[in-house]
């Protein structure tokens, strides 16, 4: 046969690019189901950091995911643990970065007056500067933060420690500490909106 | 290129980690030795998904060498090349989420490494398999090696740790520059420098 052929290429391509594909569909069907629990871990991971309960591994994750509640508040899907007579309304939130969007997960209390933590899911933040949004320092200065008119402010200079209302923003990376303002004080005022029925 | 004409395993590897190291000698792949350095354990899964694509890409490419019609040559080890990194991604992202998240897009973009099409063009076309698999590997592996010496640099004063562990003291103040891009093109500079005149000093010829 005439491997220059046009008929002979064309057959060939065909097989070829018919047998790879065909590999390819079959070890993505077979990993997809993994694929799509590595995505839910991963949110049901960031709520749950956000309402700083404790886990393991990834089973606990589920078992404790699965006594919250999913509510559904002005459109916005709400994540509700009641816990020693305390209700707590996590949910999944976003907006613009420097770099490109950030999407967290915050927790705040009935009333919307403390938070009671935050998470990162992801960012595409400048690593080791805007990146450090990641680290467990920022977010913990978060935990249990009482709010001062409803809102935050991430501050430059100096330490916040005990302050209400405040947060250290980051060094060397001011366009992701504002976006992080910006985008933490809208959560807040969709969330005080939504959740402001039932104080 | 005259390393067509090597056909001696020992030969190729020196050849592939050294005298023709794909980074410091013929400078291809760069993107990702700037992209993807700044953290060890990124860098290795990604180069060792490198090593992977190009050994399985050389060996699929010198079996099916003569049922290639000339015309779709390249296309078809463009779409074997694919084939391999796409497997890779697939496997990242089901058993290893954060890497894969880490590593973003550039998995994907492993199938546009110069590094892989090239070995699969000058060498796999015209050798047999076992012979195309080393060469590939040996390719991989010489810049795995280059890419694993910028992250220890990079991570280590970037980061203070190595591997994800801390070696420096709480106290040191990280390089932010050796955390992004940039740095990767000072450090490739000097191994590419170092690499030279070392290779001048034994009286190699330095092209």
């Amino acid at each position: 046969m005439n491997k220059q052929s046009l008929g002979y290429t064309i057959v060939f391509s065909f097989i070829v690019c018919f047998a790879f594909v065909l590999v390819l569909s079959v070890t993505h069907q077979a990993t997809r189901d993994q694929v799509q629990l590595n995505q839910e871990l991963r949110t049901k991971r960031a709520v749950l950091r956000a309402l700083t309960i404790e886990f393991q591994n990834d089973e606990e994750v589920l078992e404790l995911f699965a006594e919250i509640e999913t509510v559904t508040r002005d459109g916005m899907e709400l994540f509700r643990l009641t816990q020693d007579g305390e209700t707590r309304y996590a949910g999944i939130f976003g907006g613009a970065g420097l770099w490109g969007p950030i999407n967290i997960t915050l927790a705040v209390d009935g009333s919307v007056e403390t938070i009671i933590g935050l998470d990162i899911i992801d960012h595409n933040e400048t690593p080791g500067l805007g990146g450090r949004i990641d680290e467990r320092w920022f977010q913990e200065q978060f935990r249990g933060l009482r709010l001062v008119d409803g809102g935050l402010q991430l501050i430059r200079d100096g330490n916040t420690e005990g302050e209400d209302g405040k947060a250290d923003a980051i060094t060397g990376a001011t366009g992701t500490s504002m976006s992080m303002d910006r985008i933490l004080n809208q959560t807040l005022r969709d969330l005080r909106s939504a959740l402001g029925g039932e104080a | 290129m005259s390393d067509t004409a090597v056909k001696d395993p020992g030969a190729i590897l020196k050849t592939n980690l050294w005298t023709s190291n794909p980074i410091f000698v013929q400078v291809l792949g760069i993107c990702s030795a700037l992209a993807v350095t700044n953290l060890l354990t990124n860098t290795m899964i990604m180069t060792v998904g490198v090593v992977f694509t190009t050994a399985m890409s050389s060996l699929t490419v010198s079996l099916m060498k003569s049922f290639i019609p000339r015309k779709v040559r390249m296309v078809v080890q463009t779409l074997i090349i694919a084939f391999y990194v796409i497997i890779v991604d697939i496997v990242l992202r089901a058993y290893l989420p954060e890497v894969s998240r880490n590593l973003g897009p550039y998995v994907g973009l492993i199938i546009t490494n110069c590094i892989i099409m090239g070995r699969a063009e000058a060498f796999a076309q015209s050798n047999g398999p076992i012979l195309s698999f080393w060469d590939g590997m040996t390719s991989g592996l010489g810049y795995m090696g280059v890419l694993l010496a910028i992250a220890f640099v990079r991570e280590l004063l970037g980061f203070g740790s190595l591997f994800g562990m801390r070696i420096f003291p709480e106290g040191f103040t990280p390089w932010t520059i050796m955390v992004m891009p940039p740095s990767a093109f000072f450090l490739i500079g000097l191994i590419v420098w170092v690499g030279k005149t070392i290779m001048h000093r034994q009286g190699e010829p330095v092209t």
